[in-house]
């Protein structure tokens, strides 16, 4: 009897020393090098796979991060600077402080100013309506207003004005991942710099029209008339294809411009008082 | 005798051709006249003309710009006033040609403009190809694809078997077609034989939907008074997208086209009936291509205010729908071509251009789109894909963004026919999705093409190089 328990113990215990054997010698042999680092800088990512670094998604970003001699090709948008401070300190890298960016639409032609002139039945989607036609409204250039940028938002930051029939961004949530410029069939969006507690200055617009077409079709158009150019004490303003742009990195935003503008299609958000003309 | 079609799917819409019995009438020219300068597919034409330059009709006012391309002539007499963008049906841009026509009409020389047949074919290949370029002839079925590059098959393709004249219309509504098979019979026949003629003699076949009694009737009478051999009339059984040059192909050969090839593939050259009539007006009259047949119907006309107009290239739509009486009060949606594969006309201040096929008025309760439900996989998508494709699988593949899987199930080859939309119980936009799904799938392959072609070109370079050393 009791040599039956001491054999039963003896070959389970061979059998399981044998087999634990045959398990470390097979890790030994297939065993996959980690970078150890991939782990922490992974811990210190968002999490969002939301792929606006161009990698495709946080666990990526961290193991191209370790192989990478320098961080000059990585820059998480959704962790910003303090993010990327971490990761850095990880790797061991410098890395270059970048302005925090937000996503900001280039066309405010709301339903009021800029008159429907047919009415779309087709799939409800603007990657649809851009490829068939120019639009419902007479603007072959603004927005579509199905909200295919909305879909695409992964932070909620997007959401269509049922008032004015164009998305709006909720700075708050906006990490400036790029998604919804990649969605945007009429590449309406930007990104650009979140400027200083919020404060920036642009051209809601992108119609290349000569004045009185797009005049006449958006009473918020750009008309290219330059005014805003004049205006400009800081070289920030370029005029091409009778439409304005001013470029964030020059801009000192000091509103000349958008008091020149006689279509409003200069935007200036966050300023602590309204703007006197 | 036994009734044929194509064998893969195909839908059944209402016949409606309720102006089929309106005899075709010239339209009036109007005083301006704007022409597309993208009126055919590949590269849009390049202006030859300059602003204030008078022009006669039918000289050549744009010539191709690149091989797939096509001549454009002036379809009237008069002053050219600009040459600047103007919108096209869908809103866009294209440059356009703007004419102020004379009141009196002044053909440009060398063209015969008498009504007399002639039916004596030349006997010069080369002339008879460079006639139907010079005078810009378009494949006038709808995809106004250049004609004399259709009629010179690449070399190394398969030399052509059957010379399939279209005379199918199986979209619903038009009657343009039938119209001009019954009042330009011989012209038809003639064309036909030219083209056979530069091919190098095949069989050629007219087709003709059985849903047109009358058309057969008096294309076989014309065929036996004419005499030409090696040419029948073949009766067709009515089904949507008989027309399609694929399906076309299947139904009377009995050959399938494989995927992303053409029909010479299979030895056979499709072109439609107004075709024909454009090819027997460029080689035997050297008369350009100006006039077309358009349609002007719809499910809120009266039969009365139904018409076959002959147009000029250039005349604004709003201007054919004025003539013609304006808009019905009770049309929703204006269409260019047929329902099922036209295209909605955004802005009616554009122009006519060779391909335009009819001005279709439909109303609210037929054009509406149905509320979207889930897809009960039910399968009447696929039974009535005339590609054999599943329209319900691509939709939802799209929807997934798997385009590698997309191309495995041949989005690629949809011919945008609209079967699998009319089709669906559920009112999914399987169209619109596959349609999307297509491009982006195309757009890889043409990307990838492009890589391959750019690498072997480098590896060429690098094998020049290599022997130096």
């Amino acid at each position: 009897m009791s040599s039956t328990l001491v054999w039963t113990i003896v070959i389970l215990a061979g059998l399981g020393l044998a087999l634990a054997l045959l398990l470390y010698l097979v890790a030994q042999k297939f065993k996959v090098w980690e970078d150890p680092r991939v782990e922490k800088v992974e811990a210190e990512l968002p999490g969002a796979n939301c792929g606006g670094c161009g990698y495709a998604g946080c666990h990526d970003f961290a193991v191209t991060s370790c192989a990478a001699s320098d961080l000059s090709k990585h820059y998480c948008p959704v962790g910003g600077d303090p993010v990327m401070q971490k990761v850095a300190a990880i790797l061991g890298y410098e890395v270059e402080k970048k302005a925090p960016m937000v996503a900001v639409l280039r066309c405010n032609g709301s339903c009021e100013v800029r008159p429907r002139t047919n009415t779309f039945q087709g799939a409800q989607s603007c990657r649809h309506k851009a490829w068939l036609y120019a639009g419902d409204t007479g603007c072959a250039f603004g927005c579509l207003g199905c909200g295919d940028c909305v879909q695409e938002c992964k932070f909620g930051a997007l959401s269509m004005d049922p008032v004015t029939g164009l998305p709006v961004v909720d700075e708050s949530k906006c990490t400036a991942c790029g998604a919804c410029v990649k969605a945007c069939p009429r590449q309406l969006i930007e990104l650009r710099a979140k400027g200083p507690r919020g404060i920036r200055e642009y051209v809601a617009c992108r119609n290349t029209d000569r004045g009185p077409v797009a005049r006449k079709a958006c009473s918020n158009a750009c008309i290219g008339c330059g005014l805003c150019l004049k205006a400009c004490e800081h070289d920030a303003i370029t005029v091409e294809n009778n439409l304005a742009y001013i470029d964030f990195t020059k801009c000192k935003l000091c509103r000349k411009c958008e008091a020149a503008c006689p279509t409003g299609a200069i935007h200036g958000v966050n300023f602590p008082k309204p703007l006197v003309k | 005798m036994k009734r044929i079609t194509f064998s893969i799917g195909g839908v059944h819409p209402q016949d409606a051709k309720f102006a089929k019995d309106r005899p075709i009438e010239d339209l009036p020219l109007p005083k301006t006249l704007f022409v597309s300068m993208a009126q055919h597919l590949g590269a849009p034409a390049k202006p030859v003309v300059a602003v204030g330059d008078h022009v006669l009709t039918g000289q050549v006012i744009a010539e191709p710009g690149g091989f797939i391309s096509a001549f454009v002539h002036s379809p009237a007499t008069g002053t050219v006033k600009s040459i600047a963008p103007r919108a096209d049906l869908a809103g866009r841009p294209v440059p356009h040609i703007e004419i102020e026509v004379d009141a009196e009409e002044q053909w440009a020389p060398g063209i015969d403009t008498t009504p007399d047949l002639i039916t004596a074919i030349p006997e010069d290949r080369q002339m008879m190809l460079d006639r139907i370029k010079a005078c810009g002839v378009v494949g006038l079925g709808g995809a106004t694809f250049p004609t004399h590059v259709k009629l010179n098959p690449a070399p190394g393709s398969p030399a052509a078997e059957a010379l399939l004249i279209n005379g199918s219309e199986c979209e619903p509504f038009l009657t343009s077609d039938y119209r001009l098979m019954l009042e330009s019979p011989r012209e038809i026949i003639v064309g036909a034989a030219i083209m056979q003629k530069i091919l190098g003699g095949p069989r050629c076949y007219i087709c003709i939907e059985d849903n047109k009694p009358e058309a057969i009737r008096v294309m076989r009478a014309t065929l036996a008074e004419l005499g030409y051999g090696n040419m029948v009339v073949q009766p067709l059984m009515k089904k949507y997208p008989q027309g399609g040059e694929k399906q076309l192909t299947q139904a009377v050969m009995r050959r399938e086209v494989g995927s992303g090839a053409l029909p010479i593939s299979v030895g056979a050259v499709v072109q439609n009936v107004t075709t024909a009539f454009a090819v027997y007006e460029a080689v035997q009259k050297n008369k350009p291509l100006l006039t077309n047949i358009l349609t002007i119907t719809g499910d809120c006309l009266p039969v009365e205010a139904q018409h076959n107009y002959r147009f000029r290239i250039g005349m604004p739509f709003s201007y054919i729908v004025s003539y013609a009486g304006g808009i019905p009060e009770k049309a929703a949606k204006i269409v260019s071509g047929g329902p099922m594969m036209g295209r909605a006309i955004a802005n009616l201040e554009a122009s006519t251009v060779k391909g335009s096929s009819a001005i279709l008025y439909l109303s609210e309760s037929t054009t509406a789109r149905w509320t979207e439900t889930a897809c009960i996989r039910c399968g009447r998508c696929s039974e009535a894909c005339p590609m054999g494709l599943e329209p319900f699988l691509l939709n939802r593949l799209y929807k997934a963004g798997l385009t590698d899987e997309l191309e495995k199930n041949a989005v690629q080859d949809c011919i945008e026919c609209g079967c699998c939309l009319y089709s669906c119980p559920a009112g999914i936009p399987l169209l619109d999705n596959v349609r999307q799904a297509k491009l982006q799938v195309m757009g890889i392959m043409r990307a990838r093409a492009a890589a391959a072609k750019a690498a072997a070109e480098a590896a060429a370079a690098k094998a020049a190089e290599t022997p130096k050393q």
